[in-house]
């Protein structure tokens, strides 16, 4: 029953856990049940909070924000990749079947119980170079100027910027599952995100290392990462629009755009700033308006 | 690795190309797409390979027996369900591989990116791939059907 | 990582291939379409239509054999590539691919090569 229209149902009273963990000493998965009362908003991890609290303090799983903002939380929950901190216990548990099951990510090392290894993933994260590049590189160096950018420009890498590194999209994604190289969903939106970026000019470089066996060219669009991506990364799109740009590219159909540095010395254009007429006479009575213009400006700003 | 070994939570090959409940995300038929895109694509290539070889008969062993090879094919009911599998497998890896030509070769389909809001819906999956999708499911069912009449009729 | 050249000199040629195999395919299986050639599944399969269908346009079903053997055998690499990794395992997978396909199209060449004459 959900009390706002709309709403996440409240979920049932009594919800049953069904954890998958690992032990590293005999490197064995073994499922675990823990029972537990729930309230209406509890989230999974919350959930798992509790049955640490009160259960089982043994149990091991990875979190900090609570609030889907640092991306620590991903697990498998009732089968789909998902952060537990973002999944209401009411919106997957019903009184007909009050059970949740949680599993540690698929397609990473497992380390312990809910604990994945996530050493691979960053890696492939700093192999696609995830930073502006300058031809000039004393340009992003000394920062005396800005590079300019339209509000189009930026919409365009906007919604790729948005990951929070949370790996969801590795487990969810079936070329990630068989080929334990392949760059994957999270690497591959970051590099068209610089790609596509019209501050960087390291293009060609970027899309040389996504053009292996193990890159761009193993997605065949299951879409299964943008489906389970919690931050609408959409990393599915993010990859065909780099592998066209690629064989476009190849193809001689596909030429970068790249913005100018721009600012307070090296603006060209014309002067945007509207002269403010002077005023004529005082606006307060009793100010001698011609002494007052010739008065220099002092401005208080020490603090009491 | 400092963690245990990654088989142990690898699906592997078989389970990831051929179990579209690996993962369980609703709404989601690119997924069942990709399974059967890939499963009549090793079904075609086998067939391929064993084509190349049989319309080889002629040159190998005269039209006498390439008349022959014809009758066995036209007179055995297991031949004919084969070969309509094989038709309906042409069908669907077709005309989805018209939509993936689109969608990963020219890049369209997939929508523009836009500046996230509720209810959070990923562009790439309600863009056009996913009602061409829809559409080649449909055209794919109906284009098997006729493949049917015409092998059995 | 394994250095190769790069994956895209072989990768855009699955979807050329592709994009050929749709008009090449497309015409070579309205070829059995009653509707269309005005025979029924079977006579269409007959060694005289067979052998016209050579006569006249060889070339065409010699052409559409290179291209989808090349699209499908390299789609059954790809899937090799996923299923193992491993440099060693790579290269072979990667003859392997050019050397059956080689061995097919020289088939193929074959057969529209020497194709006897009927009767
Ligand atoms: S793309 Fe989405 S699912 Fe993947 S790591 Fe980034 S935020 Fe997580
Ligand atoms: S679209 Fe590509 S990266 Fe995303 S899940 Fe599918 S295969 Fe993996
Ligand atoms: S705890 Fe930070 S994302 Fe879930």
């Amino acid at each position: 029953m959900s009390l706002v229209e709309g709403g996440i149902p409240t979920p049932p009273e009594k919800v049953i856990f069904k954890i998958k963990r690992f032990d590293p000493e005999k490197q064995e998965f073994y499922w675990k049940e823990y029972e537990i009362e729930t309230f209406r908003g509890m989230t999974v991890l919350d959930a798992l909070l509790k049955i640490k609290e009160e259960q089982d303090s043994s149990l091991a799983f990875r979190y900090s924000c609570r609030m889907g903002v640092c991306g620590s939380c991903g697990m498998v929950i009732n089968g789909m990749p998902r952060l537990a901190c973002q999944t209401q216990v009411g919106a997957i548990a019903t009184e007909g079947n009050p059970v949740v099951t949680v599993e540690p990510l698929y397609n990473y090392p497992p380390i312990r119980d809910l604990f994945t290894d996530f050493t691979s993933f960053f890696e492939k994260h700093k192999s696609v170079k995830p930073y502006l590049i300058r031809k000039d590189p004393q340009e992003t160096e000394t920062g005396d100027a800005e590079f300019a950018m339209t509000p189009e420009e930026y919409e365009d890498i906007y919604q790729f910027s948005l990951c929070i590194s949370c790996g969801v999209c590795y487990a969810a994604c079936p070329v990630a599952a068989m080929d334990p190289l392949y760059l994957g969903p999270q690497a591959l939106a970051y590099a068209w995100r610089y790609v596509s970026d019209v501050r960087d000019e390291g293009y060609e470089e970027r899309l040389k290392i996504i053009d292996t066996e193990h890159g761009c060219h193993r997605c065949h669009f299951a879409a299964s990462c943008s489906a389970v991506c919690p931050k609408v990364v959409d990393p599915a799109m993010a990859i065909q629009k780099l592998r066209s740009t690629l064989y476009k590219k190849k193809l001689g159909a596909w030429k970068k755009k790249t913005s100018k540095k721009v600012g307070p010395y090296h603006y060209e254009g014309p002067s945007r700033a509207k002269k403010v007429p002077q005023l004529t006479e005082a606006l307060l009575p009793g100010v001698d308006l011609e002494a007052k213009i010739k008065e220099p400006v002092n401005i208080d700003i020490e603090l009491k | 690795m400092s963690g245990g070994t990654l088989k142990k939570n690898l699906p592997g090959l078989l389970q990831a190309s051929l179990n579209p409940w690996l993962v369980r995300i609703k709404d989601h038929p690119e997924r069942l797409a990709f399974i059967l895109h890939r499963v009549t694509g090793v079904i075609i290539i086998l067939y391929l390979m064993a084509h190349v070889y049989v319309t080889n008969t002629p040159t190998r062993a005269g039209w006498e027996a390439w008349t022959q090879v014809m009758a066995q094919f036209g007179n055995n009911i297991w031949n004919k369900i084969g070969e309509w599998i094989i038709a309906g497998c042409v069908i669907f890896h077709g005309l989805n591989g018209i939509r993936l030509l689109l969608v990963e070769f020219f890049g369209i389909g997939v929508g523009r990116p836009v500046h996230p809001k509720p209810p959070y819906r990923p562009v790439s999956l309600y863009a056009g791939q996913r009602l061409m999708l829809l559409i080649v499911f449909g055209l794919a069912v109906i284009g098997w059907v006729w493949a049917g009449l015409i092998i059995f009729g | 990582m394994i250095k190769m050249s790069k994956a895209s000199n072989i990768q855009v040629w699955q979807y050329i291939t592709a994009i050929l195999l749709i008009f090449f395919l497309g015409f070579h299986l309205a070829e059995r379409i009653p509707q269309i050639t005005g025979l029924t599944y079977h006579q269409s399969l007959d060694a005289e239509n067979v052998y016209h269908n050579y006569s006249s346009y060889g070339w065409a079903l010699w052409f559409l054999a290179a291209i989808a053997l090349f699209h499908g055998l390299n789609g059954l690499r790809g899937i090799f590539l996923e299923w193992r990794q491993g440099k060693t395992y790579t290269l072979t997978v990667n003859a392997l691919f050019w050397i059956v396909y080689l061995a097919l199209l020289g088939i193929a060449t074959w057969t529209v090569i020497s194709l006897p004459a009927l009767g």
